[in-house]
């Protein structure tokens, strides 16, 4: 007996060191490029242009300064511009998504279910296809170079209109909707200020989603903007790219992919949680 | 504060395509327009009753509430509320409000702010509001939770806040759609108790829709009873106990069931009796008087005997009892007679003790029920 329990635990122990060792490997598959970004944005471009190393060098702030203050890639300007679109983005996806989930969780009218069909068959186009003529219709209109012509499409996102469904479903009695019509509020007050709060935790999930993908986004904002005050970050990172690199002070290239980077990490930080908290949600009725 | 009247008013549900071909099996009329959940429902609702919509699910109670609340369009027909026509009155301008069976609360509030918000929406002033609500949650004695959450509150606390939540604004009429079903038995004869107060002390009109006929007896003013979407009998909990208008409110309302018996009503001259095999009883003058005016002839009948009004005795029908249950100041026996089923309730008489298997029962000339064997109605109250 005690010999079995003996070789179950050693059973156990080794199993344990594999299981962490893999989940430390994969840890670090994800940081080190981060890590990498980091030390190189704190070094020269003479630094640089040796080879790579693991020790900071001490010219970050040179280089923020730099980066900062460069005249032909004005960051500060795209990043204002980025956060104009993200945050317009993010605000109006899950507003109107969790109306029209509301909507259709709610209320019953003829052709219900084919206005949910449809919705969801939007989602199988890629934005790739209908961006043709969303930006043939921007140009023809003179929309290009506007913030807003990004923001609008956002309120169309049948992706977070499913998720919103789902969670409707999962935690609002229409009870609750009764009574407040009862109560004597309007349907849009009813949705406001019981329902909204009551979707909290699915808006603020869906904030964060896409709040990062409006800000990573670069395909339609390449199409749409080419004065240089409207560019946002995307646009700027890839104009490194097609920059003269024997010219270029690395270390300033560097800074400018923290910095575009930078929100995301703030956000995914300090969020973690609740993100975690809204992808599980609604897979056990609580 | 307020009269209801509902005038032939029809609930129908179009029938979706799929159940029609299925021919999916219902009690309700089906017409080619729908499925007839309320047919031709008519009341008046006195100002300060407590009416009470009772039957089995799938009725049309909950149905009929919900008209009255707004929350479902009426077919056909219409609804007063104090003389004024309702039928296209959004929910929120019929002054009207409802406890619901799950309570509804707002999760996200206090119980003070779940009172408060319809006096908000009405933008009324904060320390009116403030004042309004203490004085509902005094009444309901759920002052000492105003700041939590109904997450917080147990099942009868939550019961009390959605109540709080009703009487807060004073409405004209309050709809309870079985507010207590969900409460545990202890607590639901509580609740009951303190309904009756309630009702006293907030003096308004009620309508109450329950599934239990212990609480529609205790509770109603008037009782109204349902089967199918149509209205079995309206009335005091008396009359509808005492003078069931057919055989399914016969069988609905007391418990246990009332026991039925084929068998025959004999009339001689304005003497009326009841022949179950070779058992006459006379019936009662009273009986025989409303029998008469009625000019109900012999003929076969269904006859019903409530459970307490059978007799164990030396004659009488011979009946097998099965099992016995002891219920503490009586004992209900499982009988059978001629092989149906018979519930009669002795009561306990301490120690004594009596051989219980083969037993004689009996019933008096006052206590029996006489419907019609074809439609089930009474007899005595006619059609």
């Amino acid at each position: 007996m005690n010999r079995k329990n003996k070789i179950a635990s050693i059973q156990l122990a080794v199993l344990r060191v594999l299981v962490y060792a893999i989940i430390i490997f994969l840890c670090f598959l994800c940081l080190f490029f981060f890590y990498l970004l980091i030390i190189n944005a704190s070094r020269t471009n003479n630094q640089l242009q040796r080879g790579f190393t693991l020790i900071p060098g001490g010219n970050f702030l040179r280089n923020f300064k730099n980066a900062f203050t460069d005249s032909s890639i004005q960051i500060p300007r795209g990043m204002v511009n980025s956060f104009i679109v993200a945050a317009g983005s993010a605000v109006c996806t899950t507003y109107f998504s969790a109306l029209t989930a509301y909507g259709i969780y709610v209320y019953n009218f003829k052709l219900k279910k084919l206005a949910y069909t449809f919705i969801i068959a939007v989602m199988m186009i890629p934005t790739q296809v209908s961006a043709v003529g969303f930006v043939q219709l921007a140009y023809k209109y003179g929309l290009n170079n506007k913030l807003w012509v990004l923001i609008a499409p956002s309120i169309a996102a049948p992706a977070v209109f499913f998720y919103m469904y789902q969670y409707l479903k999962a935690t609002l009695p229409l009870d609750i909707v009764e009574a407040s019509r009862i109560d004597g509020s309007s349907e849009f007050v009813t949705f406001n200020r019981i329902v909204l709060p009551i979707m909290k935790p699915a808006i603020a999930v869906q904030m964060i989603f896409s709040f990062v993908a409006a800000w990573n986004n670069y395909f339609l904002p390449a199409l749409l903007l080419t004065k240089s005050e409207k560019k946002t970050v995307p646009i700027m990172i890839a104009q490194l790219r097609s920059a003269d690199y024997s010219k270029f002070d690395m270390g300033k290239v560097y800074m400018f992919i923290l910095l575009a980077i930078l929100p995301v990490i703030v956000v995914y930080v300090f969020l973690s949680k609740s993100i975690i908290k809204g992808v599980t949600s609604g897979s056990v009725k609580g | 504060m307020a009269e209801v009247r509902l005038k032939d008013v029809v609930k129908i549900y179009p029938q979706l395509e799929k159940d029609k071909k299925n021919k999916k099996k219902t009690n309700l009329e089906v017409t080619e327009k729908g499925v007839v959940a309320v047919q031709q429902f008519n009341i008046d609702i006195k100002d300060k009753e407590f009416i009470v919509l009772v039957g089995p699910s799938g009725c049309g109670k909950s149905t009929t509430l919900r008209m009255i609340a707004g929350l479902e369009e009426i077919t056909e027909g219409e609804l007063y509320i104090d003389g004024e026509l309702m039928n296209a009155v959004a929910p929120k301008d019929r002054d009207i409000a409802m406890v619901f069976q799950s309570y509804a609360l707002y999760p996200h509030m206090t119980v003070y702010e779940n009172m408060a918000y319809s006096l908000k929406i009405k933008h009324l002033p904060k320390d009116e509001i403030r004042r309004k609500v203490e004085e509902a949650a005094d009444i309901l004695d759920i002052r000492k939770y105003l700041d939590r959450k109904p997450k917080a509150l147990s099942g009868g606390q939550r019961q009390r806040v959605a109540i709080g939540r009703a009487i807060v604004r004073n409405p004209k009429v309050l709809l309870m759609d079985e507010p207590l079903s969900n409460l545990d038995a202890k607590l639901r004869n509580q609740m009951r108790a303190e309904l009756l107060k309630l009702q006293n002390r907030i003096q308004t009109t009620i309508v109450y829709v329950t599934h239990d006929q212990v609480e529609a007896m205790t509770l109603g003013d008037r009782i109204v009873v349902m089967k199918d979407g149509y209205i079995q009998q309206i009335g005091t909990p008396q009359e509808v106990f005492n003078h069931p208008a057919n055989t399914f409110v016969a069988g609905f309302i007391g418990t246990p069931q009332m026991n039925f018996f084929e068998g025959e009503l004999v009339r001689e001259g304005d003497t009326y009796s009841v022949r179950y095999k070779d058992y006459v009883v006379k019936l009662s003058d009273n009986k025989a008087k409303r029998l008469a005016e009625n000019n109900v002839e012999s003929q076969s009948v269904t006859f019903g005997v409530r459970p307490d009004q059978l007799v164990v005795g030396e004659e009488g029908l011979n009946a097998e009892v099965e099992v016995s249950e002891m219920m503490g100041t009586s004992s209900h026996l499982h009988a059978k007679l001629d092989g149906k089923d018979v519930v009669v309730i002795v009561p306990n008489k301490g120690d004594e003790t009596t051989d219980m298997t083969n037993i004689k029962l009996s019933y008096a000339g006052n206590m029996v029920h006489v419907f019609s064997k074809e439609d089930g109605h009474n007899l005595e109250i006619g059609k």
